[in-house]
């Protein structure tokens, strides 16, 4: 066996260093392209799942959301029921007009909510003493209620929200097939 | 070259060593994947991350009374009831605390009982924010597994890095033999809180 | 070309003795399988009995033909019924007792047993570590199937793996028959 002579910068042939130095440079590529397609599914996942996204909606004014038309019918609030000290009930109502009857598909997770100007957010709550008016139903009713296409249908439901956050709720409606985006609708003139 | 061998010798054994350090350190996988402590005190708020929970009041009982479909059931134990009274709210969003574990001095686990069946004030609690709600967590648990004990929080019961309260209940008044100094003879889960509150 | 030749050799010996030794393994675990397997020992019915996350102690058996415990059994129906005293060996609360006792030569429409506690006929609660509780195990029965006086119980057990091979968790795995409880089966009219 003869001995080969270290190998250093100057022995290296220039060839070699060139493809070297490509193969680094496109690690710098490679490593996030890899990172992006490997968690692509996952981000994608939970977009889907969260209302991140406020689309704000004027009152009085309707907006194409998971297919139908959706507008605030109603924001009301008050001392009623069993509730705790500093609570308030909240009753919201949604007039929505059916586009796409495939509610199963379209409202699929559909959510209520009310947030407030400090970001928090309430989801339904039963209140004993407290239901919402005639012929309102709650978002799971409406999707079992074989709506069709141009019927108007009024989606609402009861919530308890605290003193300090009843004079800034606006309500939300987020939609399984919508997320990440949802919407926010401006409360009714006083 | 002697010096060259010896010196590859020293590189082999130093990465034997490490490879052995870092296999011997692994963390567990369910240690990696556990519910992020959040450590509290009784009495204080512990804020974890969906929620903030406060421990009232324990009450040790050898019998429970709880109403159901109006009729009285008395239930009896081999250890002893604790009867936990947190105070719960949810911190953005409204949600849901479902896991309540009473875990002993040695780390024995104890789930809330379910022998109670449903009670709208068992776990899971609906917690909205900006709202405090009193919820109860019922444990049976060897008198022996009083001093020391800590009550475990969360949100869900498999919940891999979502946060765990752990409130030590060192401010339990437990007597020399371990027992905790005051164990009613019967605690009624549906008598109206004594006046005066505690 | 002698080097080569006993190069050669070498490596096919360095080969064939990998194959020579899985062929040995593998018949050697053969012969072993085709034995005749143990019969599972019989385990004391007066005593306690480690049997992986419980310990056992059974109390007595019999047939009940109304219900027991909270167990309703249905008209034209009676029920083979095992007390018998189960403690969590575990560190946490279980409630993995569903497959420990199997009684054996008798055929159920229904499978699964119901399980109550009976301290006050709680079906199925979690059993906490440490704390001994009688447990009641109902199997229905047609009223015409025919139950022996004395009757075999097997007694299903997990082993503990403080890392299991897929995730490196702690738990029990792996049942298997530990053995037998051979109880005398009286017959209760009344209720238990």
């Amino acid at each position: 066996m003869s001995e080969l002579p270290p190998r250093t910068e100057a022995t290296t042939p220039q060839a070699e260093r060139t493809w070297r130095r490509r193969g680094l440079a496109a690690l710098v590529l490679l490593l996030p392209l890899t990172l992006a397609e490997a968690s692509h599914d996952s981000v994608r996942e939970w977009l889907h799942g969260e209302d991140l996204i406020a689309r704000d909606v004027d009152f009085g004014q309707s907006v194409p959301f998971g297919g139908s038309d959706w507008k605030l019918a109603d924001l009301r609030g008050g001392k009623a029921g069993r509730l705790p000290d500093n609570a308030f009930a909240v009753i919201a109502t949604f007039s929505v007009t059916v586009g796409d009857p495939d509610l199963q598909k379209k409202w699929l997770g559909c959510k209520l909510m009310l947030t407030d100007a400090a970001g928090r957010r309430w989801l339904p709550d039963v209140i004993s003493g407290v239901s919402v008016p005639d012929g309102v139903v709650n978002c799971t009713s409406a999707i079992f209620s074989g709506a069709r296409k141009g019927d108007v249908i009024t989606v609402g439901d009861t919530f308890i929200v605290p003193e300090n956050a009843v004079k800034t709720i606006r309500p939300a409606i987020g939609l399984g097939s919508e997320r990440p985006w949802y919407l926010r609708f401006q409360r009714p003139p006083k | 070259m002697r010096v060259r061998a010896i010196g590859n010798l020293a590189i082999l054994a130093a990465t034997v060593a490490l490879s052995y350090g870092m296999q011997v350190t692994k963390p567990h996988y369910a240690d990696l994947t556990a519910p992020v402590p959040i450590d509290g005190a009784m009495h204080d708020w512990v804020r974890a991350r969906s929620f903030d929970v406060r421990l009232d009041k324990i009450v040790f009982a050898h019998t429970l009374k709880s109403d159901r479909f109006g009729t009285s059931k008395i239930l009896t134990t081999s250890g002893v009831w604790a009867v936990v009274t947190t105070s719960l709210t949810a911190t953005s969003t409204s949600t849901t605390v479902a896991d309540g574990i009473w875990q002993g001095p040695t780390g024995l686990r104890y789930r809330v009982t379910e022998r109670l069946g449903y009670r709208s004030d068992l776990p899971p609690h609906d917690v909205d924010p900006g709202l405090e709600k009193r919820g109860l967590y019922v444990f049976e648990v060897p008198a022996d597994q009083i001093r020391g004990a800590s009550l475990l929080i969360a949100a869900r019961r498999f919940a891999p890095l979502d946060a765990q309260a752990r409130i030590r209940l060192d401010a339990v008044p437990v007597g020399a033999d371990g027992q905790p100094a005051d164990i009613l003879p019967e605690y009624d889960l549906d008598a109206p809180p004594a006046p005066g509150k505690t | 070309m002698f080097k080569t030749a006993r190069s050669r050799f070498k490596a096919w010996l360095t080969a064939g003795a990998g194959t020579i030794a899985a062929l040995f393994v593998a018949g050697l675990m053969g012969a072993f399988g085709a034995l005749p397997a143990h019969a599972p020992p019989s385990l004391p019915a007066d005593a306690a009995t480690d049997a992986g996350r419980w310990r056992i102690e059974p109390v007595r058996a019999y047939v009940s033909h109304a219900n027991v415990y909270g167990v309703p059994i249905k008209s034209g129906q009676k029920a083979l019924v095992l007390e018998v005293d189960i403690t969590n060996r575990t560190a946490q609360s279980d409630k993995a007792y569903f497959d420990v006792f199997k009684p054996e030569g008798i055929a159920f429409p229904d499978g699964k047993p119901m399980i109550t506690l009976t301290r006050d006929s709680t079906l199925t609660p979690e059993l906490h570590p440490g704390m001994a509780e009688r447990m009641a195990y109902v199997w229905p029965l047609a009223a015409d199937v025919a139950v022996p006086s004395s009757l075999s119980f097997a007694i299903t057990a997990e082993i503990f793996k403080p890392r299991d091979n897929l995730y490196g968790v702690p738990g029990w795995y792996n049942p298997y028959r530990l053995g037998t409880i051979t109880l005398a089966v009286g017959d209760h009219g009344g209720a238990g």
